[in-house]
C-alpha cells in the first residue's frame, strides 16, 4: 500500500467530485461548476480530507446539507454524497420532484439496496426527471480517515455502536446484529477502498469475534461473485504489486480498559483528553487580551475559537506524538526562527525603501544580489505568514493544555498511573492522592482509582475498597463505574491473567535540563518534566505477537480467517509462516489516541512495517467514564 | 472503489414502469414530453457559459500559435511558419484586448448578479461561479504572459548575440593590427641594429681612407723627393761621368 488510506480516500472523493472521471492534469482546464449536497455522515467524511478551498478548486460552488432548505439552482449539476437511509432517500425524492437542479449524480456512501433504488426511480418517474439522473454510484467510503494511518467508523450515530451499546447487559440479539452489521459494513468499505483482502485474526468469545465472522463472510461472498467482485483487476491498482496481504487484528475493548482512562503526556493525546478535539478540529474558549502567561490568566472575554489541525501543518505532523515539554520547546524554537526570518525581511525592506538617504549601504551592496534577495523574500512572504499563523495556533493550544495540566496536576496523575501500570513501587499511597483537594477533578481521581482497581494483581480487600470509596464520594465522584468494573473483572477473571502493561519507567528529567528549559516562554514551574520510556500497551503487544508470528499464550488461541481460501476455515492454524509487513488493528468498542500513539511508536522502531489503527469510535477518558457510569447503573 | 450502478438504476426504472402499468397507475405523458423538456436556459448561466467559451477560444488560439510565436523551430523553418515581429505584436495586442473584454464581461455579470434580487444560495453560487471563471481567465492570461516573456527574453537574447558578435569582430581586427605592429617594430629593431653595425664599419673605412690619403700624400712627398733625389743623383752621375770622361781625355793627352 504505497498510498496511505487517507490518500486513497481523498483520491476517491476527488474522483467523485469530478463526476467520477479520473481527474485530468490539464493546465487551465475549463471550469465546470457543480453543487455538492451531503448529509452529516458525508460531511464528517469529507471535512478531515478536503478543505473548502480544495472544494472550490474542484469547481464546487456551493456545499449544502441534504436536510437544509435549498433553493432551486437551475442549470447546475448536483453531486449528492449521502448514506442510503430512509430519510435521505425521501429527501432525495422530494428534491427530484421539486426539480432543484439540472442533473443529478448520486453517490451513496455505502451500498444502496434495490428497493431504495426503486423508490428513487419511481420518484424520478413521477417527476419526469429520469434523464436528469445522470449517474448513480456506490462509493464504499463509509469510514472517516483522520490521519494517514488512523481511521474511525462513522461519527453520527456513534451511540449505537459505542462501548456502552455493545456491552450493556440487557442487549437484545437484534440490536447486537444491527450493531455488528454497521461495523462490518464500514470495515468492508474500508477494505474496498484499500483494495486488499486481509487475513483476519481475532480473540475468541467476544464482540470482536462476531465482527470477524461476519466480515469474513461478507468478503468471501464478494470474492465469489466474480462478476461484481470489488477486489479484482483495475480496482486493485498499486496494491497488486505488494505480494503480501495485510494482517487485520480485531481487538475488543474489554481486553484493556485501563488505557482509555490513562492520563497521557503526548501532545495529540493531551489535546484530545483535555480540550474539545473532534475530527481534527480543536475548539476552545479563547480569552481575549490575555498574554500567554500560564499561571492565572484571568479571562476577560471568551470567544469560542476552533482550529483545524491538518496534514499540511508541518509542526503538527512532527510533534503530535512528542511529549508535551518537547512541544513547548519546539514552539519556542519555531517562534525564534520565525522572528529571525521576519527580521531579515524587514531589513531588506528598509534597505530597499530608503531612497538616497543612506547612500552607503546601497552603493556597497551590488544590485543583482539585492533583487535576488528581494524576489526570494517576496515569494517567501506567504509562507512566513502561514508559519506565523500556525505558531500562534499552537501557542494558544499548548497554553490551554498547559493551563489544564497545571490546574489539575495531570503530571502527577500520569506518573502515578505509569507506575501502577508497570507495577513498580508506589511512593505515595493512592488514598493520599484521592483525598488531595488540589489535584485534579473528581473525574481524574475516578480514573486513577479505576486504573488501580483494574491493574491490581491481588483483589483489594473490602476494607481498603470501602476506604477508597468513601474518599471518592467525599470528592464528589459518582461510583457507578466502579460497579461496572467489578462486574467486568469478575467476567474476565475466567480469561487469562490481567494484561501486563509491560515495564515502563518514568524518570523525572534531570535538574540540568530543567534549568536549560526554564528559559522557554512556557515556564513550567512545578510541572515535572517526565520522560516517556517506551513501553507497550496490551494492544501493541498482541499486534507484535501476531505480526511476528511469535508464540504467546495470549494470542495462540486467536481465530484465523482467510476470506480467499476456498473452504470455510475453522482452523486456527495460520498457513502463512512469514512475519507480516502490514497490519491493521481495529478496536471494537472504541479506542483513543494513546493506543494510536503507542502503535505509531512501535512502527517507528520497526522500519519497513506499516500499521493502521482503527476504532469503532474515538472517545476520551471523560466520555468513556460516562459510558461506564451508565453501564454501572444498570 | 466506486461501483457504477447507473445501469441498475435504469433497470429499476423499467421495473417501476412495468409495475405501474400493471397496477394501472399511469403517468400519461403527452407525446411531446418524450423528448427532453427543453428548460428555459437561465440568462445568467448562458452568459457565463458564453464567457467561458470565449476564454477557451482565446486559449486555443494562443496554444495553436504558441510554437510559431516562440519560434522554437529549427533554423531551417520555412518562411510560411515563421512569424514576423509584426505578426507577434498583432497577436499580443489582440490577446490583450480580448482579455480585457473578458474581464469586463465578468465584472458586468457580477454587478448584474448583485443587483438582482435572488435567494442567498443562488447568489453565493453565482459569486463562486464568477470566481471560477476569473481564475480560469487568470490561468489563460498566465499562458499568454509566459509566452510573451519567452519572446521578450528571446529578443533580448538576439540583441545580445548581435552585440557579442560585433564586439568579437572588433576584437579580432584589433588583434590583427596588434600583431602587425609588433612585427614592424621587430623589423625596425633589426634595421637599427644593422645600421649601427654599418656605422662602425663606415667609421673604420673612414679611418682607413683617411690613413690611405695620408699615406698617399706621404707617398707623393716621397716620390717627389725620390724624383728630386733621382734627379740630383742623375746630375751627380752625369757630372761624374763627364768628369771621368775629361779625366780620360786628359790622361790620354798626357800620354800622347
Amino acid at each position: 500500500m504505497a498510498a496511505s488510506v487517507r490518500e486513497k480516500q481523498a483520491a476517491a472523493l476527488k474522483r467523485m467530485l469530478n463526476f467520477n472521471a479520473p481527474p485530468l492534469k490539464n493546465t487551465a482546464a475549463e471550469p465546470v461548476w457543480k453543487v455538492l449536497i451531503y448529509d452529516r455522515c458525508g460531511q464528517d467524511i469529507i471535512s478531515p480530507l478536503l478543505a473548502v478551498k480544495e472544494l472550490r478548486d474542484m469547481g464546487i460552488t456551493l456545499h449544502l446539507l441534504l436536510h437544509s432548505d435549498r433553493d432551486p439552482i437551475p442549470d447546475v449539476p448536483a453531486i449528492y454524497f449521502v448514506m442510503p437511509t430512509e430519510e435521505n432517500i425521501d429527501r432525495i425524492c422530494q428534491d427530484l420532484r421539486s426539480q432543484l437542479y439540472e442533473s443529478y449524480y448520486f453517490n451513496f456512501i455505502s451500498a444502496i439496496s434495490r428497493s431504495k433504488l426503486e423508490d428513487i426511480a419511481s420518484a424520478a418517474l413521477s417527476a419526469n426527471a429520469i434523464t436528469q439522473v445522470t449517474k448513480v454510484f456506490d462509493q464504499y467510503l463509509n469510514f472517516i480517515t483522520l490521519e494517514d494511518d488512523m481511521f474511525i467508523l462513522g461519527n453520527q450515530n456513534k451511540e449505537l455502536i459505542s462501548y456502552h451499546a455493545i456491552n450493556k447487559p440487557d442487549i437484545m440479539d437484534t440490536e447486537m446484529e444491527a450493531i455488528m452489521d454497521t461495523i462490518v459494513d464500514s470495515l468492508f468499505c474500508f477494505f474496498v477502498t484499500l483494495g486488499t483482502v486481509p487475513i483476519i485474526r481475532c480473540p475468541r468469545g467476544n464482540a470482536a469475534e462476531m465482527v470477524a465472522v461476519k466480515l469474513d463472510k461478507k468478503l468471501r461472498e464478494n470474492l465469489r461473485d466474480a462478476r461484481n467482485s470489488l477486489f479484482t483487476g483495475d480496482n486493485m491498482g498499486a496494491s497488486q504489486f505488494s505480494f503480501q496481504r495485510p494482517l487485520f487484528v480485531l481487538a475488543d475493548r474489554n481486553l484493556d480498559l485501563a488505557t482509555p482512562l490513562h492520563h497521557t503526556w503526548t501532545y495529540q493525546a493531551l489535546i484530545h483528553d483535555v480540550l474539545d478535539f473532534h475530527l481534527n478540529r480543536v475548539s476552545m474558549d479563547e480569552s481575549v487580551g490575555s498574554e500567554s502567561s500560564p499561571a492565572g490568566a484571568r479571562p476577560k472575554k471568551k470567544n469560542k475559537k476552533s482550529y483545524d489541525l491538518t496534514s499540511a501543518d508541518m509542526f503538527w505532523q512532527k510533534h503530535k506524538g512528542s511529549p508535551f515539554p518537547e512541544v513547548a520547546e519546539s514552539v519556542q524554537e519555531e517562534l525564534d526562527t520565525y522572528r529571525a526570518q521576519e527580521d531579515e525581511v524587514k531589513r531588506l525592506k528598509s534597505i530597499m525603501g530608503l531612497e538616497g538617504e543612506d547612500e552607503g549601504p546601497i552603493s556597497s551592496i551590488s544590485m543583482s544580489d539585492n533583487t535576488a534577495k528581494l524576489t526570494s523574500a517576496v515569494s517567501s512572504l506567504p509562507e512566513l505568514l502561514e508559519k506565523k499563523r500556525l505558531i500562534d495556533l499552537h501557542t494558544n493550544v499548548a497554553t490551554a493544555v498547559l493551563d489544564h495540566i497545571k490546574s489539575r496536576k495531570l503530571d502527577v496523575y500520569f506518573e502515578y498511573e505509569e507506575k501502577l501500570m508497570s507495577k513498580s513501587t508506589l511512593e505515595e499511597s493512592l488514598l493520599d492522592i484521592i483525598s488531595d483537594p488540589d489535584a485534579g477533578t473528581p473525574e481524574d481521581k475516578m480514573r486513577l482509582f479505576l486504573i488501580f482497581y483494574i491493574t491490581a494483581l491481588q483483589p483489594t480487600s473490602e476494607i481498603d475498597l470501602d476506604q477508597y470509596k468513601k474518599a471518592l464520594l467525599d470528592t464528589g465522584c459518582d461510583l457507578s463505574p466502579v460497579n461496572y468494573i467489578k462486574q467486568w473483572k469478575a467476567f474476565t477473571k475466567i480469561a487469562a491473567t490481567p494484561s501486563n502493561y509491560g515495564n515502563s519507567g518514568v524518570k523525572p528529567m534531570g535538574l540540568f535540563s530543567r534549568v536549560m528549559n526554564s528559559g522557554s516562554q512556557f515556564v513550567m514551574e512545578g510541572v515535572k518534566h517526565l520522560v516517556l520510556k517506551q513501553h507497550n500497551l496490551p494492544v501493541t503487544r498482541i499486534l507484535d505477537n501476531l505480526m511476528e508470528m511469535k508464540s504467546n499464550p495470549e494470542t495462540d488461541d486467536y481465530r484465523y480467517f482467510d476470506p480467499k481460501m476456498l473452504r470455510g476455515s475453522e482452523s486456527s492454524i495460520p498457513r502463512n509462516k512469514n512475519p507480516f509487513q502490514e497490519a491493521i488493528v481495529f478496536m471494537v468498542g472504541g479506542g483513543n489516541y494513546v493506543e494510536y500513539q503507542n502503535l505509531v511508536d512501535y512502527t517507528k522502531a520497526k522500519p519497513g512495517k506499516r500499521v493502521l489503527y482503527g476504532c469503532s469510535e474515538l472517545f476520551n477518558a471523560g466520555q468513556f467514564i460516562k459510558q461506564l457510569s451508565s453501564l454501572g447503573q444498570k | 472503489m466506486a461501483v457504477d450502478i447507473t445501469v441498475l438504476f435504469k433497470a429499476s426504472v423499467k421495473t417501476v414502469k412495468t409495475r405501474n402499468k400493471a397496477i394501472g397507475v399511469g403517468f400519461d405523458l403527452p407525446k411531446e414530453e418524450i423528448f427532453k423538456k427543453s428548460r428555459p436556459k437561465h440568462g445568467f448561466s448562458l452568459k457565463a457559459k458564453e464567457v467561458i467559451s470565449n476564454i477557451t477560444k482565446l486559449k486555443d488560439f494562443l496554444l495553436q500559435h504558441r510554437k510559431d510565436y516562440v519560434n522554437a523551430g529549427s533554423l531551417i523553418s520555412s518562411d510560411l511558419t515563421r512569424m514576423t515581429d509584426n505578426e507577434r505584436d498583432q497577436i499580443d495586442q489582440d490577446a490583450q484586448i480580448f482579455m480585457r473584454t473578458c474581464s469586463e464581461a465578468i465584472k458586468q455579470l457580477r454587478s448584474e448578479a448583485e443587483k438582482q434580487v435572488i435567494p442567498t444560495q443562488i447568489r453565493e453560487h453565482r459569486g463562486a461561479v464568477l470566481d471560477l471563471i476569473e481564475i480560469y481567465l487568470r490561468g489563460v492570461c498566465k499562458l499568454y504572459s509566459e509566452q510573451r516573456a519567452i519572446r521578450v527574453k528571446r529578443v533580448f537574447e538576439q540583441e545580445n548575440q548581435r552585440l557579442v558578435s560585433e564586439m568579437s569582430n572588433l576584437v579580432d581586427e584589433v588583434r590583427q593590427i596588434e600583431g602587425k605592429v609588433v612585427e614592424i617594430s621587430r623589423l625596425q629593431e633589426i634595421f637599427a641594429e644593422k645600421v649601427l653595425m654599418q656605422e662602425t664599419e663606415i667609421d673604420s673605412i673612414h679611418q682607413l681612407v683617411v690613413g690611405a690619403t695620408e699615406n698617399v700624400k706621404e707617398g707623393n712627398e716621397d716620390i717627389r723627393e725620390a724624383i728630386k733625389n733621382n734627379a740630383g743623383f742623375r746630375v751627380w752621375i752625369l757630372f761624374f761621368l763627364v768628369m771621368c770622361s775629361f779625366s780620360l781625355l786628359f790622361l790620354d793627352w798626357y800620354d800622347s
